[in-house]
């Protein structure tokens, strides 16, 4: 029978609060739009600069695929597609048709209706196809869906475990290695986790070590929200599932994709901020004690019995391509290939006296280490003292101690 | 760029940077100088590509989507002082509120302690109406990474608005 249900009421209220939070905030659109012409033109100007002199400017290329295509701007060539010689004809990309067409051949006996589909072809950097499949027993959404993420990296890991029950409500999940090394999960759980509403959503994710991901989504509705329950469980077993995901097919239409550009340049794991303020503390003069430190953000605030003072580390990797920005005259190369330089200012808040000392470092294989610390409590804050707790020298001993190399 | 496409353009960014900069404080959770910044480096880029942008079925909805990618790169990028105006943002009060001001701060605060990520998935959703999978292009990521965020965003919003947000918003 079916079961009607209303939108999520905290959904719902969330969205009135955003917006009411939005519609508060009230722009100089005159400032906004001429600050935008002029970054627009000298954008143009940089991007012909670098085209006539055969290089890709450096602060093009890192967000240049906002549009169109992540390879459209600074020159850069497509990504080669994995296993293939970058030299080799790119694989001509995946079409919603194909998509739709592949879908249905692996469906039972049953009759298919609200084909919908978004191919590579397309610009879809995840393609997908979704469709209403009846076998007799009630209507039902099925979705299969495409893309390209780093195996190891994070996002992977986060696609094929298994979710915390406390998070995600689920009747069960697999996480299983293949013959292959491709890494499976099955799920069986809820579209809405609060189970206001009985719509079943079984899936199934798998990841290639070259890092296709294909999933199949399906439903025991033909569609997940404002869709009526249509039959007890979604019609495929986890069985067909499994083998309905771990087709070759897929895997060659994923390989038309180009890699992710975003997942490529995330670090395989960031340490956490609890691990990097262990490492920070340690390396700390012993007479200045720790009186706050930070849970979300790698901050202490530090009292050397002279005023209380912020300091705050970030650990990064993968900073290499910017080093051009973040490294510029005045900096200093180590022996070792480390850059370095020392920068002042008045903090980010403009509150009158503020001083910000900062020390940034670059290894060689792009890990950073940027330690700043302030003359007061917070950013926000009267300065407490003259001069920042930790002193320029200390600063520069932090940022270039070995201790930072066991989250290389 | 030619006068009557550069008239074009202009009469489009005056047009969109309001909602462009309320969708930037959202996404940065209140801080409004980093969301100016935003706004202007998206606007810049449109204008670069006004050609092919004009052409297309949205243009703004591709100006959110350009809008989104510049924040979710300038996440990536973010220098160590940049790092602290994130951490410890601005929160401006929202001009002209007064009853109800301190859970808008609340509210913003909330999305403040979301990874940029998960927060982009709840402006997208929840402020922009986008479908996961609309949401999912905009962010280059596929649907089943936006539904796994998004689940966890509105977990994590709910343990930290609960009742309050529950006050807010009757109608």
């Amino acid at each position: 029978m079916p079961v009607e249900h209303d939108p999520d009421p905290f959904e719902t209220r969330l969205g009135h609060a955003l917006r009411d939070a939005g519609d508060r905030f009230t722009a100089d659109r005159a400032a906004l739009v001429d600050g935008g012409l002029a970054r627009g033109r000298r954008q143009r100007l940089r991007r012909r600069t670098a085209v006539l002199g055969g290089v890709a400017g450096v602060a093009l290329a890192g967000v240049g695929g906002a549009l169109l295509t992540p390879w459209d701007d600074g020159g850069a060539s497509r990504p080669g597609t994995s296993g293939r010689p970058s030299a080799q004809a790119p694989v001509a990309p995946v079409t919603g048709h194909e998509l739709i067409e592949s879908l249905e051949k692996m469906l039972p006996e049953g009759e298919v209706s609200g084909q919908e589909a978004k191919g590579g072809a397309d610009g879809a950097p995840a393609p997908y196809a979704r469709v209403v499949f009846d076998d007799g027993e009630g209507a039902a959404g099925i979705v299969v869906g495409l893309d390209r993420i780093a195996f190891g990296g994070q996002h992977a890991r986060q696609t094929v475990d298994c979710p915390d029950r406390t998070l995600v409500r689920h009747d069960a999940c697999v996480s299983t290695e293949l013959p292959d090394g491709s890494l499976l999960k099955l799920f069986q759980g809820y579209v809405y986790a609060d189970g206001r509403a009985k719509t079943k959503l079984w899936s199934a994710d798998l990841v290639t070590p070259a890092g296709q991901h294909v999933f199949v989504n399906e439903l025991n509705a033909a569609a997940e929200k404002d869709s009526p329950v249509t039959r007890p469980e979604p019609p495929l077993s986890t069985d067909r599932l499994k083998k309905l995901v771990a087709a070759p097919v897929w895997r060659g239409y994923a390989d038309s994709l180009p890699e992710d550009p975003v997942e490529a340049a995330e670090p395989p794991a960031e340490p956490s901020v609890d691990s990097v303020l262990d490492t920070f503390a340690a390396l700390l003069p012993r007479k200045v004690k720790v009186v706050e430190r930070g849970e979300d953000y790698s901050f202490l605030v530090l009292d050397d019995g002279g005023g209380r003072g912020y300091v705050q580390v970030d650990v990064q990797h993968n900073m290499g391509d910017v080093a051009g920005e973040l490294f510029g005259e005045g900096s200093e190369t180590l022996p070792d290939g480390t850059l370095v330089n020392f920068r002042e200012n008045g903090g980010d808040k403009g509150v009158p006296g503020a001083v910000m000392w900062t020390v940034d470092s670059l290894r060689t294989d792009g890990f950073r280490v940027v330690v700043s610390a302030l003359n007061a409590p917070t950013q926000h804050d009267a300065p407490s003292r003259t001069a920042p707790v930790l002193g320029k020298e200390r600063l520069r001993k932090i940022a270039l101690s070995p201790e930072w190399d066991r989250y290389r | 760029m030619r006068q009557p496409r550069a008239d074009e353009y202009a009469q489009f960014a005056a047009a969109r940077a309001g909602h462009l900069y309320r969708s930037a404080c959202l996404l940065t959770a209140g801080d409004t100088h980093l969301a100016e910044d935003l706004v202007q480096e998206a606007l810049g880029r449109i204008y670069v590509r006004w050609g092919r942008i004009s052409r297309v079925d949205n243009p703004a909805g591709y100006a959110q989507t350009v809008l989104t990618r510049v924040f979710l790169a300038h996440q990536r990028r973010r220098s160590s002082t940049e790092r602290a105006t994130d951490t410890i943002p601005d929160r401006a009060a929202p001009d002209g509120g007064h009853g109800d001001l301190p859970l808008r701060l609340t509210l913003l605060q909330a999305l403040a302690r979301l990874p940029a990520k998960d927060r982009t998935v709840v402006v997208l959703r929840y402020w922009e109406d986008r479908s996961v999978e609309e949401t999912a292009d905009v962010m280059n990521a596929s649907s089943a990474a936006v539904r796994t965020r998004s689940t966890r965003a509105l977990g994590r919003l709910r343990e930290l608005l609960g009742e309050e947000l529950g006050e807010y918003a009757t109608p």
